[in-house]
């Protein structure tokens, strides 16, 4: 393994542009990852088996996990190279546009309770764009431009229409969401701890939305953004004891202010304010946020996003938390970072791109298992594979695949099985896990974890896990009570919830269990089992 | 005058209550999950709680706390003297006058908030609402800073009147859902406390037992914090459903039970005694309603006849149990109400002058604080607000208020308003 | 009203206009005309008793009350005036006297007062309220005769039957008792539960009858307050008088405003021509005119103030209602009629 390593650390010469393009990242990656590990952890790395990395890739990539078929295939392959096809695959499953469509509607949205745009027609338009693999800058050009006025264009408008065009809200998660800095604390003086940020970058970046407010009013649930032609943004820090009051025009954080053109007195308008119509201003400051904010000169933007998605895939992001860039807090890998920064930019934010290439990388696809011989793990090093939480998304999907929910409805809709008439069935039963496993509505969907009392109890008594438990044609309980032999059940049960077989212990045990069970119980006891491994650990992380 | 007893005894009343089961009291003694006598009675006395008595919806301070004969703003209700000398409160409030000299009242409140929303916000967080940023309930505080580690009871209990019994979220802010407030509608259990009715007890300890086996080995190269939280939260859900029987408030004697008067608040602030017994941080009462526009007078007489008896017996129950000195108990509401009286008898929204009573852990028993004049449309002495109260609060369950609390990034958030501080005559 | 005038006057409820406005200072509470319509009675906010001279408009303050009183009754003999307070006081009164004091004060109730009604003969007292308790007086001497005991709810007004020697109670339920108050036993029970609801969003009972009255020929039993409630705190609901065949017991008509008004009814009277007069508040206030066998009043008069009760004179020409703003307003129902036939 070491030699593999020593290999990719020098294997890499310049190439001419093009081809540079062309050639893949990951190896790169790995190489740089390599160089910052302590010896004595690289002797410890160890790739994950195959069971490991189907599971890993279906949750992160599709939002499930494979169907005991499926698993059985892949670890039955033979090919070398199975990993990057299967990577190839998942990427281009409309299930990935889904599992997208979930993961950016809550990185964007944060739960929040809809105002004035239904989440459903929000997903809709995401899934869209992962569909076509829309670049991730159009598609925040589009998000941070929309009005609402067009319904064509109006769930895009959800962003600014749901944060009820409030702009200390927007401020606060553009500056966090797309710079990868929480300037919140700056908003009444500099911040106390973060010596690079600023209340003016606040304010600058304030001073795009000041003049934006809902149209007619909060209240009426069709409002969209309208925008007057005058209102500086105004602001004190609260310690200075001079009171002086400083004002900025809009500026983004890293980059000069914008110059804003003078008009005449009564010229500032294409539609005045007027009692009843929406007041359109000549020059409109929101307007010009988009396309600065995710200009190629706007390195931050694309460095926030690279981090994003690195955090979805490795568990933490390479700066970390995710909205604390400064210099203080320097990344763990600078050069990786900068290099896939870099190459975001010149595959046009190809995002597929990005996931793709850090999922090919031996660094992702590491073990999740801690080697004996280590006793301290350091996060940042990726020296084994870190467990993540399933999302409550992923939780619903990947039981409703392990109990074969997912089978049943397939079966059901028979010919008119597609992605979206079979996500058309199973999406309602989404719900009790995010009110349940979710955080709170508006609170940003960290990597924190919480297991609480309500999870516990919802697992343990909830009726929703207990009615998938029951038999329904072609499900998991319809499958293994058919089934006669106790070893296959085994195996068919572990490989259907836990994406691998049993081990020889755990045969023994279950067998065991099986043939203690009266004949006429064995669908309870089934159903126990799968009780057990569903409320494991095991299912409960992505390892 | 005795309140008036039109509510008791009503069919209506009786419907909506569940019946009183007859049996002995035994139930209630003994602490479940605690191994033994002893450690809950280590519990009662190091463990401080808070009581919060929610009159929601405003209700008056001049038919409460602060009344005022006799002047135009007065209202037709009389002021009684009460267990103090020199402090009367209104004749709404009979039997609790009785208890004055174990309370303390708040009457120079002034928290400028106008709307049911944002003045609930400040009267459970401290602070007035800002549009970026939530703060924590005083229920999720507690919950966080007096749970003891052991406790096998969600930290923040709300009883509510009606509604679903639910997990919350939101009002834990950035310390987390598991601080959150546990609604027991009605006094409804949570969800899924009880274990699904065909899952036989054998079946349950198989099922735990294989989970826990594979937990175990899975465990064996893969354990962190998260797995150790998760596997925790199983034990938690057990210990708890242990617990289910504090719940039903049939197992007090109905002679005893009966002393909170025959209807659902009496009920539910039976339930709160049997929580706070039981070893409960934080629990929160709802009344509902005193949002009186119109007739404030006839739904004053109505609302208070329910509560004046039931918070008297609960003010006793905690003394005979011990709890009362090692409980902070706050009756409060989002605003009080207009001197003014309306073309409606009605009073409307007012947060300009009016009170909020206070008793029990760090409380100074029979302290007044604060003044409004004579008929009450202002505060001439020892104007408060929100954050005062908040530092009061911290204070009298032995916590610095200016200790900080963080959010998930780190931002340090103190307890309680800087700007503020404690209403230090209050404090024992 | 000479032979000579070709006008003559004649009472015209759709006449009805604004005669005499005069400002007492507190909000009003009650209004009653004594029993020979020299004097127009009203209480206030601030528990006093005016007597307001329907002439000159002079007026002289009643002190006695140390609480709102919300009842007063009349009776001929002695000039007898009967009022009673939310402290459960009870004041008796020659209403003549230059200053009226009290003769005698019983403390009568636990708790608010509600109504109080005297006997056709003037011998009897009734009283009522929030105890629960129906209480029977002997007069002048106010000596307690009868305590009845049936009721579960406030006890919100009384009456006693013009003809027969009975007395009806009726509470916040809209339960209606006919008593035989001599045995203190129940005769039998009316119902009049379209004037209350528990209003299950703020957990509170709202109506409660309000407003009462018999014709002078005891065949009709009158009782007003608000029904439709959809918002019991904020008062949203309608004015109703639900007019009993007292024979029966049933209900015989549910007299409704015509002009749509959020409001409770606070005054019933049967006017001596025949229709029946009612008035209430909440957004305004309004007079309403009713023939006993029509739902929809044949005549309203709305005014910007909420009017809390409503007093007929006894000769049927004037109307008094108690305001919301401190002013007690009296409408007159007389209109010109030539006597020139056309």
């Amino acid at each position: 393994m070491f030699l593999v390593y020593f290999h990719l650390a020098f294997g890499l010469a310049s190439l001419p542009e093009a081809q540079k393009l062309a050639e893949p990242v990951y190896p790169r990656i790995d190489t740089l990852i390599i160089k910052s590990m302590p010896k004595e952890q690289l002797t410890a790395v160890t790739a994950s088996a195959d069971s490991e990395i189907i599971r890993r890739l279906y949750l992160d990539l599709l939002g499930t996990i494979p169907s005991a078929q499926e698993a059985r295939t892949f670890l039955n392959e033979k090919s070398t190279n199975k990993r990057n096809q299967l990577i190839d695959q998942l990427l281009a499953r409309p299930e990935h546009a889904r599992h997208m469509s979930h993961v950016v509607d809550v990185m964007l949205m944060d739960r929040r309770p809809d105002q004035r745009v239904p989440t459903a027609e929000w997903q809709a338009y995401l899934y869209t764009a992962f569909a076509e693999n829309r670049p991730w800058d159009q598609l925040i050009r589009e998000i941070l431009s929309a009005d609402g006025s067009d319904p064509k264009t109006r769930p895009a408008a959800k962003f600014l229409l749901d944060r009820d065009g409030e702009v200390n809200q927007i401020t606060r998660d553009v500056s966090r969401l797309f710079f990868g800095r929480n300037l919140q604390c700056a908003q009444c003086h500099d911040h106390p701890l973060v010596n690079d940020y600023k209340q003016e970058h606040y304010y600058g970046l304030a001073a795009f939305f000041n003049r934006t407010s809902l149209f007619p009013n909060g209240e009426d649930k069709k409002a969209v953004l309208a925008e007057k032609a005058e209102g500086e943004v105004s602001f004190q820090d609260v310690f200075d004891k001079a009171k002086k009051v400083k004002t900025t025009k809009p500026r983004l954080i890293s980059l000069t202010a914008i110059n804003e053109p003078a008009f005449d007195k009564g010229k500032e308008y294409k539609v005045p304010p007027k009692k009843g119509e929406k007041p359109q201003p000549v020059f409109s400051r929101r307007a010009q946020l988009a396309p600065i904010l995710t200009s190629k000169d706007n390195h931050a933007f694309a460095r926030a996003t690279v981090n994003r998605f690195w955090a979805m895939l490795m568990g933490r992001g390479l700066i970390h938390p995710l909205d604390l860039d400064n210099s203080e807090n320097p990344p763990s890998h600078p050069a990786i970072l900068d290099l896939l920064t870099k190459e975001f930019i010149a595959h046009h934010y190809n995002l597929r791109w990005l996931l793709r290439e850090i999922t090919m990388s031996q660094a992702y696809q590491r073990s999740s298992e801690v080697p004996v011989q280590l006793k301290e793990i350091d996060p940042t090093k990726w020296v084994v594979a870190p467990l993540k939480p399933l999302s409550p998304e992923q939780m619903a999907f990947a039981m409703m695949q392990a109990t074969g929910l997912t089978d049943a409805e397939r079966t059901a809709l028979g010919t008119k099985c597609t992605e979206a008439t079979l996500y058309a069935k199973l999406s309602p039963q989404v719900s009790p896990f995010v009110s349940t496993f979710g955080t709170r509505p508006g609170e940003p969907e960290g990597h924190s974890f919480l297991a609480t009392l309500e999870q516990s109890l919802f697992l343990k008594n909830g009726s929703v896990l207990r009615d998938w438990l029951s038999i329904r044609n072609a499900n998991l309980m319809d499958r293994l009570t058919r089934m006669k032999d106790e070893a296959q059940i085994t195996d068919d049960l572990f490989l259907s919830i836990l994406t691998r077989l049993p081990s020889q212990e755990e045969r023994t045990e279950v067998i065991k269990m099986l043939q203690a069970a009266p004949a006429a119980q064995r669908h309870t006891t089934l159903s126990e089992l799968t009780w057990s491994l569903l409320t494991s650990v095991e299912f409960r992380f992505n390892h | 005058m005795q309140p008036c007893s039109y509510q008791c005894g009503t069919k209506e009343h009786l419907h909506s209550r569940r019946t009183f089961l007859m049996g002995t009291a035994a139930g209630a003694l003994g602490f479940a999950g605690m191994t033994t006598m002893a450690s809950a009675q280590s519990l009662k006395s190091s463990q401080k709680r808070v009581l919060v008595i929610n009159l929601a919806g405003g209700a008056s301070q001049l038919e409460t706390w602060d009344p005022k004969p006799g002047t135009d703003t007065g209202g037709p209700f009389r002021a009684i003297k009460t267990s103090v000398p020199g402090i009367h409160i209104c004749e709404l409030l009979a039997y609790t006058a009785k208890k004055m000299h174990r309370l303390a009242l708040v009457r120079g409140l002034n928290t400028a908030e106008d709307d049911h929303g944002k003045g609930d916000y400040i009267m459970h967080t401290g602070r007035r609402k800002e549009p970026a940023f939530d703060y924590p309930h005083l229920g999720s505080v507690a919950s966080k800073l007096l749970s003891p580690s052991e406790s096998s009871l969600p930290g923040y209990l709300h009883i509510t009147p009606s509604g679903g019994s639910s997990f919350g979220k939101q009002d834990a802010a950035f310390l987390g859902p598991r601080f959150a407030s546990v609604t027991l509608a009605n006094g409804q259990p949570p969800p899924n406390l009880f274990a699904p009715k065909n899952l036989s007890p054998d079946a349950e300890q198989q099922r735990e037992q294989l989970r826990s086996q594979l937990n175990q080995r899975f465990q064996r190269s893969r354990r962190s914090a998260q797995t150790e939280a998760y596997t925790a939260s199983f034990d938690q859900a057990e210990q708890f459903m242990k617990q289910a029987h504090i719940f039903d408030t049939g197992k007090e004697d109905p002679r005893l039970a009966d002393r909170y008067g025959k209807h659902d608040f009496g009920r539910h602030c039976l339930m709160a005694r049997r929580l706070l017994e039981h070893g409960a941080t934080f629990v929160k009462v709802t009344h509902s309603n005193y949002d009186t526009h119109h007739e404030n007078f006839d739904f004053h007489i109505e609302q208070l006849g329910e509560f004046d008896r039931s918070f008297a017996t609960l003010i006793d129950d905690l003394v005979d149990r011990g709890l009362w000195s090692s409980t902070l108990v706050i009756v409060m509401s989002e605003f009080g109400r207009t001197p003014r009286i309306n073309h409606l008898y009605g009073r409307d929204h007012w947060s300009k002058a009016w009170s909020v009573a206070l008793g029990g852990c760090g409380i100074q028993a029979g302290a007044v604080t604060g003044k409004t004049n004579a008929n009450g449309t202002a505060v001439t002495d020892r104007e408060v607000h929100g954050g005062h109260l908040f530092h009061t609060y911290y204070r009298a369950l032995g916590i610095n208020p200016a200790k900080n609390l963080h959010t998930p990034d780190e931002r340090p958030i103190p307890l309680a308003d800087p700007k503020a501080s404690a209403i230090k005559e209050l404090l024992a | 009203m000479g032979p000579f005038l070709p006008f003559t006057l004649k009472i015209d409820p759709t006449k009805t206009r604004l005669w005499k406005e005069l400002k007492l200072g507190s909000p009003l509470i009650a209004c009653r005309y004594d029993p020979t319509g020299k004097y127009l009675f009203a209480t206030a906010q601030d528990s006093s008793i005016q007597r307001v001279n329907v002439l000159d408009a002079s007026t002289t303050k009643l002190s006695g009350h140390q609480g709102w009183v919300r009842s007063m009754a009349f009776s001929k003999k002695d000039h007898l005036l009967v009022s009673a307070d939310y402290h459960g006081v009870i004041n008796l009164w020659n209403w003549q006297q230059p200053t009226p004091k009290p003769s005698n004060t019983i403390e009568a109730h636990d708790g608010w007062i509600r109504a109080l009604a005297i006997s056709s003969d003037g011998q009897t007292l009734a009283s009522c309220g929030n105890d629960l308790k129906v209480k029977v007086w002997s007069l002048p001497d106010g000596r307690l005769l009868k305590t009845l005991e049936g009721h579960d709810y406030h006890v919100y007004n009384l009456a006693f039957h013009t003809k027969e020697d009975r007395l009806v109670s009726a509470d916040l339920k809209g339960k209606i008792i006919d008593w035989n108050w001599h045995q203190a036993s129940i005769i039998r029970e009316l119902d009049a539960k379209v004037l209350h609801k528990y209003d299950k969003g703020f957990m509170a009972d709202i109506g409660g009858v309000r407003c009462i009255a018999f014709n002078n020929a005891g065949t009709l039993l009158a009782c007003g307050g608000i029904t439709n409630v959809s918002n019991a705190f904020a008062g949203v609901g309608n004015p109703q008088v639900v007019l009993f065949d007292w024979s029966t017991g049933k209900i015989k008509q549910q007299l409704v405003p015509a002009v749509a008004f959020q409001g409770t009814a606070w005054g019933v009277a049967f006017h001596p021509d025949g229709f029946i007069v009612g008035a209430g508040g909440g957004n305004g206030g309004q007079i309403w005119y009713w023939k006993p066998d029509q739902p929809n009043s044949f005549h309203t008069v709305s005014h910007g103030v909420s009017f809390r009760d409503m007093t007929l004179h006894p000769q049927g020409a004037q109307l008094g209602v108690a305001c919301s703003d401190g002013v007690l307003r009296q409408y007159s129902l007389l209109a010109l009629v030539s006597k020139i036939k056309a």
